[in-house]
């Protein structure tokens, strides 16, 4: 299965995707205490590409990438919000 | 539609996430008014920047910088957003938090915008420490009759509106931003705005999750077409 993950080189710290996450409780973004006390995206509990929430409201281009693919998901490609 | 205007809507208004609640009323509201508003806002904008560009010296930079002091200067940023920030009636607080941690980020934000116009004051000679800008009454007067400004008067306006602020003006800011950016060269008045550029961006993000997420029943999109039509109305003059 395709999985997202954080470019803490794009990453601005905002917490706009943690807190979408956890207003549908899916909870998959947190805060990791190491090395440096920022966000990740927790893959087990992730359930992209059926859930793209995160993606709908992070301010920072290409903060959010495809593990897979490594393509930039900031701002949201149509697939990721359009209905096919 | 101007092209700024478009790639902005493309990039981060129209994609929205499946099921939101309240996406179909953000959604239309953009459709009926805010484009119009962000319309006439960027135009007004880009006639600025021609203006200025058109100008034979520097003074416009130091006036901006000094205007953009003025609004998110950090004793402005503190006084206007915290009284936002308390404006949320204890019994609404657990209903609202999220707009409450959206103004305590946002004071930060501001704080350092105003920063950013230091900079340029600085980076430009016309002055030597941000202290004299205590000085300068230009630094510490600010016009804006809406956002940072009188709306903050009316301590108990619904938390809603504050999304529906957020949502609207913030996306002025965005647009904003996107014309300098594309019109001018200096490199210091490119710092001003590139670096604010996300944090607008994430404020208006706070206003269309907010939105998306608490505006469902006719009760709770009631509060932001009210703020709306004043933003549009009385602060922008369009009907």
């Amino acid at each position: 299965m395709p999985a997202l993950k954080i470019d803490h080189e794009r990453c601005t710290q905002c917490r706009m995707c943690y807190i979408v996450c956890r207003e549908i409780d899916i909870n998959a973004v947190y805060v990791a205490l190491e090395p440096l006390h920022r966000i990740e995206i927790d893959m087990d509990k992730c359930t992209y590409p059926g859930c793209t929430a995160c993606l709908m409201y992070c301010p920072a281009e290409g903060s959010i990438v495809e593990v897979e693919s490594g393509r930039s998901m900031v701002p949201p490609p149509p697939e990721a919000w359009q209905e096919a | 539609m101007h092209p700024i205007l478009e790639q902005f809507l493309d990039r981060w208004v129209w994609p929205t996430m499946p099921g939101a609640p309240g996406a179909e009323f953000r959604l239309r509201l953009t459709k009926e008014k805010c484009v119009k508003g962000w319309e006439i806002s960027l135009q007004r904008t880009l006639g600025e920047i021609d203006e200025e560009l058109g100008r034979e010296d520097e003074a416009w930079k130091k006036e901006k910088a000094l205007r953009g002091y003025a609004a998110e200067g950090v004793h402005m940023s503190i006084k206007q957003m915290s009284g936002q920030l308390l404006s949320v009636d204890i019994a609404d607080q657990e209903r609202y938090i999220d707009l409450q941690r959206m103004r305590a980020r946002q004071i930060w934000d501001e704080c350092k915008h105003s920063k950013l116009h230091a900079d340029v004051l600085l980076g430009k000679g016309w002055i030597k420490d941000e202290r004299e800008l205590m000085d300068i009454a230009q630094a510490n007067t600010q016009p804006l009759p809406a956002y940072f400004g009188m709306s903050m008067m009316f301590p108990h306006i619904h938390p809603l509106a504050r999304a529906a602020q957020n949502y609207y003006q913030e996306a002025n800011a965005c647009i904003g931003i996107m014309a300098y950016l594309d019109r001018v060269d200096d490199p210091l008045v490119r710092h001003e705005h590139l670096s604010q550029r996300d944090e607008e961006l994430m404020h208006f993000m706070e206003g269309k999750f907010q939105i998306d997420f608490l505006c469902a029943t006719p009760e709770t999109q009631q509060p932001v077409e009210e703020a709306l039509g004043y933003l549009l109305h009385q602060v922008g003059g369009i009907r």
